[in-house]
């Protein structure tokens, strides 16, 4: 098994909804050991009510990817070698970042297969919503990963690159941003 | 030609008669500037009518911002060292390789799982179901030092990717325990006897070094247990260097002041007897441990003021009774976790509240379901006909000279009375007549025809010397007080290897805490200790991770005597403590003043006396 070099970081970004706050986002940089390097998180964030209408169902992947996720990255004083999200709309991130970002899939996550035979590697639909018209889902080891259809090139870059990630459960680190953003938004102890 | 009239009957009549005519039609060309008139543009008048109105206007939608005006909060963490074994030590860490360990099976289980031995790494990471977090503890004021705890990986993860051995596979209330520990400046393990505290705080004291957040470790711990914290840091963390501070002056000197040893084991006496030569402005601790906490609880005491005289950072406190006595016990030690946290006459359900983020307690029956059962069985024993006449002569007498001296009595006349009636109910000591070693060699005989061993304890060394002799068939061995330091280890070996050597004779003020006999599956209490807490530290020699069986607790008592006043006490002591402490303080509290002289119904000096035997 390849190793990443030792500075190598990994980026896990999710964003949480609160019905009457709106969305928080969560963004946490990780060596190769697991530790945290940076920890980054937004205020609620809440689209207007024309976004809501004239962005229909692109809003989430606009509001996960291209406002919350492109913040918090460029907030990041490490530049992660992948960003791993659990929320699909946030593979929009991938739009504006040049580094992979890639889908964690839980074991609830649908997915059916694309009948497209023409597909060089099996393509999948996971759709949930509108987020993920066509992702290529790949495994890492027992990690279950979902590129965006658009950038199918990141599955050969991450497989290829950072096995590392093999032994790791890259779901959970989300958990840890969720504690994170439930600590930082509880009243100040001081 | 003339033609024709075109009128009726004047044409029928008229002859035809033709006339020639010039038809040529004279045709002259002569310009008229038409053509330039339709060469040139039409003019076309256009006329325009307002039918809208108004111009619309526009309204612009910010839809896409250029910059996000929402706000981020930034915490950047200190970079840990990396992964790799040898850059995670401490710099001042000298790490050495990991040694290969025995198999299992050729170790006496101390303080460890009986699960099967793991090569830890990635395999602890497969085989943990469940993870466990490290949580801020409360006191913990500045958010980022909250979320540098509530961002850390589970244990589990750490532990694999530290490539942190482990000989056994620990159960998950010891990781919980390591969690608990880890973050906290102030925190007293208060587990159960035999559910793994050493295990827990070497763990947690190893990944603080590896971390980096610690590098001087300072253990103090009873004199009898030094070899066995040796032992196991040789076994949970074998790369780590430990000094034992012993000797001679000069050479404990040296041994204070060295600054490449991270770990230190120090025993009480020691201590107390160093502490005045040492020096506080060049001698500091990132963490000092005290093994068997529950000796600070005094808090004038020399070894209360001895601990609390070291310059630190952290402090731990291991005891399996945070409360032996009184809740006040837990102010003593808590002097030394956080000094004035805790203040005498604190309410207990205040205090406990108080303190419940400070110290974790859990019991075996809550953890360990698997477990052997631990079954006790009370042994009523009644006096042989010369001791029952020995003990009430010597009752009689007792109690008439205590009401002779009137308020002139003081506490330590009633505790001798109290100890000469203990011993006359262990051995007659004109005849040497004793009730409870005749039952006693009678269960040997049982325990050791089945090929088991077991473990007697007395108070008194005097009762185990007179034990051995009459036990000789079951081949006794003795661990007490008057046995050297040098050959106790030995003695416990050849208990445990020997398959001939069924009994161990042992006091409780030697052999009463520290260690693991778990190859025993009998305990017998010839004579009761003043509180239960010392007696479950002694049942649970036996009775604690690694037994291969139940272990069967016989409790000697005999009947009509002061043991059994005593016991009486010491029962309902039992149940007010179950309901004031549910958690913290399980029934681990002896006699007060009152209560031993009411066990002769005298009154106390202080007042009359509520419980009376």
């Amino acid at each position: 098994m390849s190793h990443a070099n030792s500075s190598t970081t990994w980026g896990f970004l999710t964003v949480l909804g609160c019905d009457e706050q709106g969305l928080i986002g969560g963004y946490l940089v990780l060596n190769q050991s697991g530790r945290p390097l940076e920890f980054h998180c937004t205020a609620p964030v809440k689209a207007n009510r024309a976004q809501q209408i004239l962005f229909g169902p692109t809003l989430e992947p606009y509001l996960y990817g291209e406002q919350i996720g492109q913040t918090l990255v460029s907030k990041a004083s490490a530049a992660p070698s992948v960003v791993y999200t659990d929320v699909p709309p946030a593979l929009a991130l991938r739009e504006f970042v040049e580094m992979p970002v890639a889908l964690v899939l839980t074991d609830g996550e649908a997915a059916e297969p694309n009948d497209s035979p023409a597909a060089a590697s099996p393509v999948w639909r996971v759709d949930r919503s509108h987020h993920l018209a066509g992702g290529v889902m790949f495994a890492l080891g027992a990690n279950r990963l979902a590129v965006a259809e658009r950038h199918r090139a990141d599955q050969q870059t991450i497989l290829d690159r950072w096995q590392a990630a093999e032994a790791f459960d890259l779901a959970e680190p989300f958990g840890r941003i969720r504690d994170a953003i439930a600590e930082a938004q509880r009243p100040s102890r001081a | 030609m003339r033609l024709p009239r075109r009128s009726g009957p004047a044409v029928r009549e008229a002859t035809m008669e033709s006339q020639a005519g010039d038809l040529t039609v004279p045709v002259s060309v002569f310009p008229t500037g038409w053509q330039a008139g339709l060469a040139r543009g039409s003019k076309i008048k256009v006329l325009s009518a307002q039918l809208s109105g108004a111009s619309p206007g526009v309204v612009s939608l910010p839809l896409r911002p250029k910059s996000a005006k929402f706000a981020v909060r930034s915490f950047f963490f200190a970079a840990p060292h990396e992964a790799a074994e040898p850059a995670t030590a401490p710099e001042r860490v000298p790490f050495v390789p990991m040694m290969p360990r025995p198999p299992a099976a050729d170790q006496a289980p101390a303080d460890r799982a009986p699960a099967v031995a793991s090569e830890a790494g990635a395999q602890l990471a497969a085989v943990a179901t469940k993870l466990t977090r490290i949580q801020p503890p409360r006191d913990t004021i500045r958010l980022e030092d909250r979320l540098f705890y509530c961002l850390q990986p589970p244990l589990e993860t750490l532990l694999a990717g530290d490539h942190l051995d482990f000989p056994f596979h620990p159960f998950g209330y010891q990781f919980e325990g390591v969690a608990f520990l880890y973050p906290r400046v102030a925190a007293i393990l208060a587990d159960e006897m035999g559910l793994g505290k050493t295990m827990q705080a070497i763990t947690a004291m190893r990944m603080l070094l590896r971390a980096g957040e610690i590098q001087s470790v300072l253990l103090v711990c009873p004199k009898p247990l030094v070899t066995n914290w040796l032992r196991e840091f040789a076994l949970w963390a074998p790369e780590l260097p430990v000094t034992v501070i012993e000797g001679d002056q000069a050479r404990r000197t040296w041994q204070w002041q060295l600054a490449a040893a991270p770990v230190k084991i120090a025993n009480y006496e020691l201590l107390q007897r160093d502490s005045a030569s040492l020096d506080p402005t060049t001698l500091r601790f990132d963490l000092v441990v005290l093994d068997e906490a529950q000796r600070i609880k005094n808090r004038t005491g020399n070894t209360s003021q001895a601990v609390r005289g070291i310059d630190r950072r952290r402090s731990w406190a291991l005891t399996g009774t945070p409360v032996e006595n009184s809740p006040e016990d837990l102010v003593g030690i808590f002097e030394f976790l956080s000094p004035g946290y805790l203040t005498p006459g604190m309410k207990p359900r205040r205090m406990g509240q108080a303190v419940s983020d400070y110290i974790l307690r859990r019991t075996k029956d809550k953890v360990l379901a698997e477990l052997p059962p631990k079954m006790f069985r009370d042994a009523e024993i009644e006096l042989t006909a010369q001791q029952r006449a020995t003990y009430q002569m010597a009752e009689d007498e007792g109690v008439l000279r205590l009401t002779e001296m009137g308020e002139g009595a003081t506490i330590q006349h009633v505790f001798e009375l109290v100890l000469r009636l203990k011993q006359i109910c262990n051995f007659d000591p004109a005849t040497g007549h004793s009730a409870k070693l005749e039952r006693l060699a009678a269960d040997l005989e049982e325990v050791a025809a089945s090929g088991r061993k077991a473990i007697v304890f007395s108070q008194w060394v005097d009762t185990l010397r007179q034990l051995a002799p009459r036990l000789a068939q079951f081949r006794p061995l003795e661990y007490h007080g008057r046995v050297p330091s040098g050959q106790r280890d030995g003695i416990i070996n050849r208990f445990r290897d020997d398959p001939d050597c069924h009994v161990l004779l042992i006091s409780y003020g030697t052999g009463g805490v520290g260690l693991n006999l778990q190859f025993a599956g009998y305990v017998f209490l010839f004579d009761r200790w003043w509180n239960p807490a010392v007696e479950d530290q002694a049942v649970n020699r036996a009775h604690r991770i690694g037994a291969a069986g139940p272990v069967t607790v016989t409790r000697f008592l005999a009947l009509s005597t002061i043991e059994e006043r005593i016991d009486q006490i010491l029962r309902d002591k039992r149940e007010l403590f179950d309901t004031v402490f549910s958690d913290v303080a399980h029934h681990s509290t002896g006699l007060s003043q009152s209560e031993i002289f009411g066990l002769f119904r005298l009154r106390s000096p202080h007042g009359p006396i509520d419980m009376a035997a």
